[in-house]
């Protein structure tokens, strides 16, 4: 797996953001840099929102705060919470996939209906419609702490499509179940506890591990369209101020807050908004790199197809074995047919 | 039969679903809130019964509305643009997936390379880098190519189409490559090859009828994908859809009419496209 450049690239990707959001904030502060009005030759030139230039690589943002910095900062918790959410799914859907699939399975059809209603539910809809009471400040502030915030969060996201993904798991090991040498070891006598962990499980490693690095995805998407409607992680902040009042800011710099509070700036400053998107959508890129190493790495059946090919003789059958090989395979399928 | 009760299956998670934030703001004080759950449920569906005489407070017109029909503008609109989309994207990833089919395998897997990293690209980059082109062509020529946002009750269609439609025509070339080569291993593209047939012929006639059935099969998660993309874009465009009305009553009842108004178009269709393929698969086989 560390051989494979796809998933040291992805990986680094992802651990440059992350130790860089620490690091950032350990010699740094917690606080970007801020900066007034751009001086040139003795005279201010331009005030904030301060567009890219080589001191500042992003930009500021209205107040006069470095992007950069900000993003760095917030870097550590999008990419953390997203990766938790996918795991926590994953937790919780996979044991619940092979329950389906084995000892519930003649229920297995009617709860996959009830699960294939979420399709028709948007999830970034769902989530919003679902997280609005958490995550948007209530008139008198907050009764929670943030971190119960995200936490609670986390949880909740992680079990919105819990229904899909176990679903998913169920119908996979329902196909597998089916399988010869899984009747062989049932008739040995293995217990559908031992079948799980044995067989099922060995065998749908990877396609577990894919299928998470799609839910990291999918978490990030969802992050950021929550953003979008102003609900960012860890809560927002509203004010409740009847003139002048703020718009609604996030606690955190998390990246998804980041986009939606400048969203509105897309035409005046647009590295507001597009410096955030992009940063996630290099996570994702990230996590697709990692996908496709971990799989390169599995089954590097790319290379392997090409080697067999070629090793592959050319067979010269005189008439006398062909005839011999016909009658062969006649009469195993013969046998087959009994 | 079994269509209707996967029908009532399917509503009755949608209403389950409906008065989840009663449940999950229990869960903030710590406690389990079932009775005002279902509480909930009962008058959300309640609510529901007279169904023309649902009122919401109109944030447009800053006054309550009769939902009815009011509502079937919003709902027509945003059906308009889904549909239209997924069309213009089913339309043109098979178009392409049959031209690369043509194409040699080593093409083949560069092609299916990129597109694996392209679907990584978020659809708020795509709608906003669209938004941002069309303002900059206009500020270069003076064409302006598209209204990037609909003020009062315009109407725009092909910018916003444009943009949800890219991400799915993405995957769903990616899903119909992956089907077709899968077939492509299958006996009858060799014996068809070896009877003389051309490839344009094979790929266009024979492998094309049995990969898409396939294709329509897994097609449910981007359409999926399709429905929190649409939503993004009617915020962002700032388009009179029923996404946009949602945004400004997120109650149980006006959510339950918002999924249901993708609900049974969608339903309709995969049931429609489901029974069509599986008679088809009974009737003949592999063709």
């Amino acid at each position: 797996m560390w051989k494979q450049p796809y998933f040291v690239t992805g990986f680094s990707i992802l651990a440059f953001f992350l130790v860089g959001s620490f690091v950032y904030e350990w010699i740094l502060g917690d606080v970007p840099r801020q900066i007034f009005y751009l001086m040139e030759n003795g005279r201010a030139v331009e005030g904030p929102p301060i567009s890219p230039n080589w001191q500042y690589p992003l930009g500021t943002d209205q107040y006069g705060y470095d992007l950069l910095g900000k993003l760095m900062l917030g870097a550590k918790y999008t990419i953390l919470a997203a990766l938790a959410v996918a795991a926590l799914r994953m937790l919780i859907a996979v044991p619940l996939g092979y329950i389906l699939g084995t000892y519930l399975d003649k229920h297995r059809k009617w709860i996959s209906s009830l699960a294939d209603s979420m399709h028709y539910i948007p999830l970034t809809l769902f989530a919003a419609y679902v997280l609005r009471p958490v995550l948007w400040m209530p008139p008198d502030g907050f009764t929670s702490t943030i971190w119960e915030r995200i936490g609670l969060q986390v949880v909740i996201m992680a079990l919105l499509t819990v229904p899909i993904v176990a679903i998913l798991v169920a119908n996979e090991a329902a196909l597998l179940r089916d399988k010869e040498y899984i009747l062989a070891a049932k008739t040995l006598g293995a217990g559908r506890l031992r079948i799980i962990r044995k067989h099922l499980y060995p065998q749908m490693r990877e396609k577990i591990a894919v299928l998470y690095g799609q839910q990291v995805m999918q978490t990030f998407i969802v992050f950021a369209h929550l953003g979008l409607l102003s609900l960012f992680l860890g809560g927002t902040k509203v004010s409740y101020e009847p003139m002048l009042a703020d718009p609604p800011m996030s606690i955190s710099y998390e990246w998804a807050g980041l986009f939606g509070s400048t969203f509105r700036y897309l035409q005046g400053a647009p590295w507001l908004p597009l410096a955030p998107v992009l940063f996630i959508g290099l996570a994702i890129f990230a996590v697709s790199l990692m996908m496709e190493g971990y799989l390169r790495s599995i089954n590097p059946k790319v290379k392997v197809r090409k080697k067999e090919a070629a090793k592959d003789p050319v067979v010269e059958w005189n008439r006398e074995q062909l005839r011999k090989q016909m009658i062969r395979v006649k009469g195993n399928e013969l046998r087959n047919e009994n | 039969m079994k269509l209707i009760l996967k029908f009532f299956i399917a509503i009755a998670g949608i209403i389950l679903a409906s008065s989840l934030p009663v449940l999950i703001s229990g869960w903030l004080k710590g406690e389990w809130k079932w009775g005002v759950y279902f509480e909930s449920i009962r008058t959300t569906l309640e609510e529901l019964w007279p169904i023309n005489e649902i009122a919401f407070f109109n944030y447009r017109a800053q006054q309550p509305m009769p939902l009815f029909p009011n509502i079937y503008e919003y709902i027509i609109y945003s059906l308009e643009i889904l549909f239209i989309a997924l069309l213009v994207a089913v339309f043109v990833s098979l178009l392409l997936t049959v031209i690369t089919m043509l194409l040699s395998e080593k093409a083949r897997e560069r092609v299916k390379m990129a597109l694996y990293f392209l679907e990584s690209v978020p659809d708020l980059l795509i709608i906003m880098l669209a938004q941002l082109t069309v303002v900059l062509f206009f500020k270069q020529t003076g064409i302006l190519i598209s209204k990037i946002a609909a003020v009062g009750d315009d109407r725009i269609y092909w910018l916003p189409v444009l943009c949800l439609a890219i991400l799915p025509t993405i995957q769903l070339y990616r899903l119909a490559m992956l089907t077709f080569q899968e077939e492509e291993r299958q006996m009858y593209v060799d014996l068809a090859r070896a009877l003389g047939f051309s490839k344009v012929y094979i790929v266009l006639v024979h492998m094309f009828r049995n990969a898409i059935i396939s294709v329509f099969f897994q097609s449910k998660k981007t359409m999926w994908f399709m429905l929190s993309n649409l939503f993004v874009l009617e915020l962002m465009f700032n388009l009179p859809g029923i996404m946009l009305f949602l945004r400004d009553n997120m109650y149980p009842s006006a959510f339950l009419v918002t999924v249901f108004s993708f609900f049974l178009p969608m339903f309709v269709l995969y049931s429609f496209g489901e029974w069509y393929f599986v008679r088809r698969l009974r009737g003949k086989g592999a063709v």
